[in-house]
């Protein structure tokens, strides 16, 4: 064992350029990996990653999960944070788009058109409800709303239905979902938050909320909501987020 | 006899005082799959460090929206982005929740080896660890003169690579209950809900970086010479930190010849 020669040696290396040359190539690979996305060469394997993580985010989905927030937990109200692509807050123009409706289509039997007074008219329920922001923030709110499996049923879904659009007046906002995440008991079509009808910066007159995704598959100023046979993307789907995102 | 005394695997002609020449003692120190696991820990664990800042950027803060957070003195003031990885929220995530994988498979794969390989024994605290630690820090501080005995590793690099696996579980275990807070309620409330357990996520980070740190100087300025062995195995341990009675910038040299004796 004595009479071994060090590999590095047998390369023409002596100790101290050895580790000269470590030191300088570690330190190359830590600059280069500063701020970076890192290699291209690796998206394919992200994208591998994504579609085996998404089969264990829906085996460990179930509808029975429940989001609960600390009972101690304070509502974030006015802390609430706004969000929406547009330049500005979006709001639905009467005058120009006319009376604002909710369309429910796709693979249903029975479309519908609801008016904000029909979503009023339909079963309500409220939960005090954690948001989970992408970003790494939560806030509590009080979502009052419709369940959208409610609403499903009202349609009448087709049974190949998988999937679930929900589409905006946001500049083209819009997020597909995974059927079981859309009829989760806390996936509500929200129209009142805190107990009051939401206000343009929350995504008035309604919007789809679900403890069981992130922030951003809730699409707010909601138009329509088309049951599919299969996923189209989602605004930040589409730019590099998760497509399932869920909590 | 010292607790820490394990049989050593060979003499140690260097240690003060020993008669002998100073033939060059070389011993596969590290198995080829401590190796592999090694390198491919350190890079998993500096890509999982960068992007888990750069997530942390998205959001430098712990308070639930409207609330105060006690326990953070930085809220809301973000990390250089030099130090964080993957260039934008999604892409931290994306390299995140990839090299997550790549982490936990690696760290299977290793305790597993060290458990049925018998290496685990060179790594469990002993009995006395806290009384050998404190020698160790003595003769670190220069209170002490001879470098312990000691086996394989002294008794502050047992202590260390010992919770190196226990924080990296409380890493893994912490960043699932913020990953699935809904899904995984019970485990993320007994963490004490999703702000405390991505507060208890940042802390193995934390912990996981102080000890990589202490461990990377360590090599640098006592044991420059077991470098190449978390390479190709191969050690001398005539030039082991005991055999040069090595501190931190002490000894870096190897001694040139046994110290004489008087017959």
């Amino acid at each position: 064992m004595s009479k071994l020669s060090h590999p590095a040696e047998r390369l023409g290396l002596d100790r101290r350029r050895f580790l000269e040359l470590a030191a300088g190539s570690l330190g190359a690979t830590l600059l280069a990996a500063c701020d970076s996305m890192g290699p291209r060469s690796a998206q394919g394997l992200l994208k591998f990653a994504e579609s085996k993580n998404e089969t264990l985010e829906r085996a460990l989905f179930s509808h029975r999960s429940m989001d609960a927030p600390p009972a101690g937990a304070t509502a974030a109200g006015q802390h609430f944070p706004s969000y929406f692509v547009s330049d500005q807050v979006p709001v639905w123009d009467e005058t120009m788009r006319g009376v604002w409706r909710l369309e429910v289509g796709g693979m249903v039997r029975r479309p519908l058109r609801l008016s904000l007074a029909d979503l009023a008219a339909l079963p309500r329920v409220g939960y005090k409800l954690d948001h989970y922001c992408v970003e790494g923030w939560t806030a509590v709110a009080t979502r009052t709303g419709v369940r959208l499996s409610d609403i499903a049923n009202l349609a009448g879904v087709a049974p190949g239905a998988r999937y679930v659009d929900f589409a905006s007046f946001d500049q083209g906002y819009h997020e597909s979902w995974d059927i079981e995440s859309a009829t989760h008991p806390q996936t509500l079509i929200v129209y009142a938050q805190d107990g009051h009808y939401l206000n343009a910066a929350w995504g008035a007159p309604a919007r789809v909320y679900s403890p069981v995704k992130l922030g951003y598959k809730n699409t707010k100023y909601l138009t329509s909501i088309t049951f599919m046979p299969a996923r189209n993307g989602g605004y930040w789907s589409d730019r590099g987020y998760e497509w399932y995102g869920g909590v | 006899m010292s607790p820490t005394v394990s049989a050593p695997p060979t003499a140690h002609p260097l240690t003060p005082g020993a008669p002998t020449q100073a033939p060059s003692v070389r011993r596969v120190r590290h198995h080829p799959i401590v190796r592999v696991t090694h390198w491919i820990n350190a890079i998993a664990l500096t890509i999982m460090v960068g992007s888990g800042l750069r997530i942390f950027n998205a959001y430098p803060a712990f308070a639930r929206r409207g609330e105060t957070f006690c326990c953070y003195p930085f809220e809301h003031r973000e990390i250089p982005a030099s130090l964080t990885f993957g260039g934008w929220l999604a892409g931290a995530r994306n390299w995140h929740f990839a090299m997550m994988w790549v982490l936990v498979a690696n760290g299977f794969v290793y305790l597993a080896f060290i458990y049925l390989h018998g290496e685990w024994r060179d790594l469990v605290p002993r009995r006395g660890v806290v009384r050998d630690s404190f020698e160790m820090v003595k003769f670190y501080l220069g209170r002490r003169k001879d470098h312990p005995i000691q086996g394989k590793h002294n008794a502050l690099q047992r202590t260390a690579y010992f919770a190196m696996p226990i924080v990296g579980l409380m890493a893994v275990v912490t960043g699932v209950a913020i990953w699935k807070p809904v899904e995984l309620a019970p485990l993320t409330n007994l963490l004490g809900g999703y702000v405390w357990a991505r507060y208890w996520h940042f802390w193995a980070m934390l912990l996981l970086v102080a000890l990589t740190a202490v461990h990377v100087f360590m090599v640098f300025t006592v044991d420059p010479y077991s470098i190449p062995s978390m390479f190709t195995g191969s050690y001398r341990e005539d030039l082991s930190p005991e055999a040069r009675n090595a501190r931190p910038f002490r000894h870096l040299l190897p001694r040139k010849r046994a110290r004489p004796t008087i017959p």
